[in-house]
């Protein structure tokens, strides 16, 4: 370390010591980036399955004899809850606008509508019902524009929705009527393909079934694990009494995201990977000027040998000269993607010579998401300080193996 | 830094060789060298071009071995000393000046005179470096250089440069100093001057130098002269 100031000078007058400096700044900053916007994907795709799902999702089984006031016991008790929603799914077909057969279960151009039957706070985008209204009225239905335009529906349309349903041990088909009401997203793309939001009574009088709730999301409190919470949970319902064979499936919010998230996951590590060997060929040029510079200063190697500065104090000098090069690069770095982050729509539309390159309809999202994360930035620094260190071994071994007295004689 | 002790020579050589291959054939340069240096004492080595002044300079400095042959630092054997004694003994008890003054031109004069404090120090340099600046500053003080500490070797003259490496030579108060022909690059009234420079201040230091030289006037400034012939000392 006593001789930094030495590396310092080399550093500020050998314009190749700065371009290994830019180098390690130029993939530190683009990884720097690559992976600040990954992770607001990432984050954007776990905010949307938690809005869908909440943190932990009740599923309830068919037939259960508990009923919806004694789960809400059991969960109004537990303090790591925010709140919670009960909500009933149902499956029932519905036929494109126009279709000659768009209320007749048996016809093949029937599409499968996943109706989720909705109170309460995650109501509030649908009309109420008149209590007076006669029960052929149509019910009132949420969509997204996709699955709507699917359909072939605007506002206002009717839409005949059929299923089957168990009564008397007999499977019956059931019909209701549903009105367009407006659109609803979830954020999640897939999910609003295929279901569409109605009042629960109003799924609950078509499905005919009991109990008339399906699933209870579970919201928790910011701080709390989904996995801890869903344990929580299950103490909290066998404590309140609910019967083991009435016992709900819990699955937390990782559960829902199943292989879309894993996916979405793997593709973060895969492209920070692919970008990592941006940083190792700056790296790699670190370790090609440093033999340069080991062969162009052999005199200068071969003065501080002469000084009294042995093996070990020649290597030490070139690593921390590499570590100073490559801590220098990282700051930099770090500044350069810190700027490109903030400058991310100028970037895009730079990129794309003046057009979005993410769209809005396919990706569904009017900013790019950017999410900075502490932890892979430590790893991104601590990963290129550790490859200059071992890459700069080999120049370091080379300037320590420079004979003293041959050296002096150079000119 | 240990002293040497007393009665006991600064440098001892005995019977030093050491050959250099040259193609399919081997030069013996050095051909069973001995040779004594008292503390504080001075000495020229006078020999003709090629006849192994710097090479003796080099073994005794430790930044080469002999073939065959004892040398001992203040009464210590060193021939069996690895690349890191032998630097440390080269940090804390020698002091060396080049023809070709060997300061690095990237720094400032001061901190050329400050790099063997840096390299001897090692760790401790952080907690002993105002007491380090002080001494290099009195050095280049020394020297006559004070108003040039800032200076960087390529804006000095020859002389000054010389007189650079003689503060950093001595900075450390070495028990012996070896000088390689250190007026040859300079012209005659500055190699006089920086000879008397340099020879005032290792007597001052009680600092032993041998100097190596082919001028009969530098070699007459010096306690004694040592004549290497045909890879022998004569007059030792």
């Amino acid at each position: 370390m006593s001789l930094l100031h030495l590396g310092w000078e080399w550093l500020r007058r050998r314009l190749i010591l700065a371009s290994a400096a830019g180098g390690i700044a130029l993939g530190v900053g683009v990884l720097f980036t690559v992976l600040a916007v990954f992770q607001g994907f990432v984050a954007e795709l776990e905010s949307s399955i938690k809005k869908v799902s909440g943190d932990v999702t009740l599923e309830i089984l068919r037939g259960t004899r508990t009923g919806q006031q004694e789960f809400a016991r059991a969960l109004a008790g537990m303090p790591e809850v925010a709140s919670w929603d009960a909500r009933l799914n149902w499956f029932g077909l519905v036929g494109r606008r126009g279709s000659r057969a768009v209320d007749d279960p048996r016809a093949t151009d029937q599409s499968g509508l996943l109706l989720v039957g909705v109170e309460g706070e995650e109501a509030r985008d649908l009309p109420a019902r008149a209590p007076s209204a006669p029960t052929e009225t149509p019910a009132p239905l949420l969509m997204s524009q996709a699955l709507a335009a699917e359909f072939g529906l605007a506002i206002g349309d009717v839409v005949e929705v059929t299923t089957f349903r168990t009564a008397e041990r007999r499977t019956v088909l059931a019909r209701k009527s549903f009105a367009l009401a407006g659109y609803a997203q979830s954020g999640r793309f897939d999910l609003d393909l295929d279901r569409a939001i109605a009042h629960r009574a109003d799924v609950a009088a078509l499905a005919g079934t009991a109990p008339d709730f399906s699933e209870i999301a579970v919201h928790a409190l910011p701080s709390v694990e989904a996995e801890a919470l869903a344990a929580q949970i299950e103490r909290a319902l066998l404590a309140a009494g609910i019967p083991e064979m009435d016992l709900p499936l819990l699955k937390t919010w990782r559960d829902q995201g199943g292989q879309l998230l894993r996916a979405a996951e793997d593709q973060k590590g895969m492209l920070g990977t692919v970008f990592f060997m941006i940083v190792l060929v700056a790296v790699y040029q670190l370790v090609a000027t440093l033999l340069l510079t080991v062969a162009e200063k052999r005199r200068e190697i071969g003065v501080l040998g002469a000084l009294g500065a042995g093996p070990g104090r020649v290597v030490g000098f070139f690593t921390g000269l590499a570590l100073l090069i490559a801590t220098i690069g990282c700051a930099a770095g770090l500044l350069l993607g810190a700027a490109l982050v903030a400058n991310l729509h100028a970037v895009e539309r730079f990129l794309g010579g003046g057009e979005a390159i993410f769209l809005p309809e396919i990706y569904k999202f009017e900013d790019i998401p950017v999410r900075v994360e502490w932890g892979s930035t430590l790893l991104l620094v601590g990963a290129t300080l550790a490859c200059a260190l071992v890459f700069s071994l080999l120049p370091a071994w080379r300037a320590a193996r420079v004979p003293i007295v041959r050296a002096l004689q150079q000119r | 830094m240990s002293e040497a002790r007393a009665g006991t020579p600064v440098v001892e050589a005995r019977g030093l060789v050491k050959s250099y291959r040259v193609g399919a054939s081997t030069l013996t340069v050095l051909q069973g060298v001995s040779l004594t240096l008292q503390p504080g004492e001075t000495a020229a080595l006078m020999g003709a071009s090629g006849s192994g002044k710097s090479t003796l300079l080099h073994l005794l400095g430790l930044m080469d071995k002999p073939d065959a042959g004892e040398i001992l630092l203040a009464g210590e054997p060193v021939q069996g000393f690895g690349p890191r004694r032998a630097a440390k003994m080269r940090a804390g008890r020698l002091g060396f000046v080049f023809q070709q003054f060997q300061l690095l031109h990237e720094i400032s004069a001061l901190e050329n005179v400050l790099l063997p404090r840096r390299i001897a120090n090692g760790a401790a340099w952080w907690s002993r470096r105002a007491e380090e600046r002080r001494a290099a500053r009195a050095a280049m003080a020394a020297v006559g250089l004070a108003e040039r500490e800032r200076h960087r070797p390529p804006q000095l003259s020859g002389g000054e440069q010389q007189r650079v490496a003689i503060a950093r030579a001595l900075v450390g108060t070495p028990q012996l100093l070896l000088a390689d022909e250190p007026t040859g690059n300079l012209d005659r009234r500055t190699g006089a001057e920086v000879l008397a420079l340099m020879l005032r201040l290792a007597r001052e230091r009680g600092t032993a130098l041998l100097l190596a030289t082919h001028d009969p006037e530098v070699a007459a400034a010096c306690d004694r002269t040592l004549h290497l012939r045909e890879g022998r000392v004569v007059g030792a």
